[in-house]
């Protein structure tokens, strides 16, 4: 017993040093702290927005027609270049324009499923928290964004 | 040698080597490993200041187990004791997640932003696991037990 806890510990502390040697050389290098509380995902939790990765994106976007629809946040040209089928263009600077729809919309009881650019956007996120005080309650941010969504093979129109 | 010990020999080889590319398998946090951090940090279960350096060490661990198991015998039994301790450590924070809410996947085996959100399948994958772990050491430990007996 003596002998295997000395090896569990040459164990622990071999993987501690290649763990360390090996991240100050990876060509993707990860800082050994840092503040994830800026992240876009930590400030959805904390506005209590829940937050979705493309798998289920993926998945709600096969929902019946009317239960489920995309909110886009990015700008005008970017929509224009390529969307989610079906979704609707909210660019966040010009929400104003859109409060009737997303009125609609918030009123109707549908999920909305907002999303932006990708995972360092906050566009969507600031949509949200707009949809929110507006009175959304189905409310989710696809956290993944437009980039992975098309990388990943979801469809796309233009 | 016994048939018996034969038999033990085998489970312990067989358990083994499922364990180690098992470990092996999650060689794609290393690789990326900025995915894996937010994997971790997806389970909302370490201060901030942890989250990279438990998943910077977790991967090497599980690497390092991998390798023990395959290549280098005299430390087996260290390596199923430390993967056993792995497997209940993720297996408890999977739970908690599931029991919280999650949308996300664990990490264990794709960062990939389509692999499928846990669920008690992960769970029960784990579970498999640890009884490998556990067959092993018992294994083992009957082997060797029984080999003086013949010698």
């Amino acid at each position: 017993m003596r002998t295997t806890l000395k090896q569990i510990g040459i164990i622990l502390l071999v993987s501690g040093v290649v763990a360390l040697a090996v991240n100050s050389i990876h060509p993707r290098k990860i800082p050994w702290v840092q503040s994830w509380s800026d992240h876009v995902e930590a400030r959805s939790r904390q506005a209590g927005i829940k937050v979705i990765p493309l798998s289920v994106a993926l998945q709600k976007f096969q929902s019946p027609e009317g239960a489920v629809t995309f909110i886009d946040a990015r700008s005008p040209e970017e929509f224009a270049a390529g969307h989610i089928p079906g979704a609707l263009p909210a660019p966040f600077q010009t929400l104003e324009e859109q409060f009737p729809t997303l009125g609609n919309l918030i009123d109707s009881g549908q999920e909305l499923v907002v999303y932006c650019k990708n995972r360092e956007c906050d566009d969507s996120l600031m949509l949200a928290i707009e949809l929110q005080a507006m009175g959304a309650e189905n409310l989710t941010l696809f956290v993944d964004g437009f980039e992975v969504w098309q990388k990943y093979g979801g469809a796309v129109v233009p | 040698m016994t048939s018996d010990q034969k038999v033990y020999r085998f489970a312990y080889w067989f358990a083994c080597l499922i364990v180690a590319a098992t470990l092996l398998s999650g060689y794609h946090k290393i690789l990326y490993p900025a995915d894996f951090a937010l994997s971790v940090y997806r389970f909302h279960l370490l201060p901030d200041f942890l989250v990279n350096i438990a998943s910077l060490y977790f991967q090497w661990l599980e690497i390092v187990c991998g390798i023990v198991l395959l290549f280098i015998p005299k430390f087996r039994v260290a390596a199923l004791w430390i993967a056993g301790g792995l497997l209940v450590v993720f297996s408890g924070a999977i739970g908690i997640s599931l029991v919280r809410g999650t949308a996300f996947s664990c990490g264990c085996f794709s960062n990939a932003p389509d692999a499928l959100p846990m669920s008690g399948m992960s769970l029960a994958r784990n579970g498999a696991l640890l009884a490998l772990c556990g067959l092993a050491l018992y294994a083992q430990r009957k082997w060797r037990i029984k080999l003086p007996d013949i010698m």
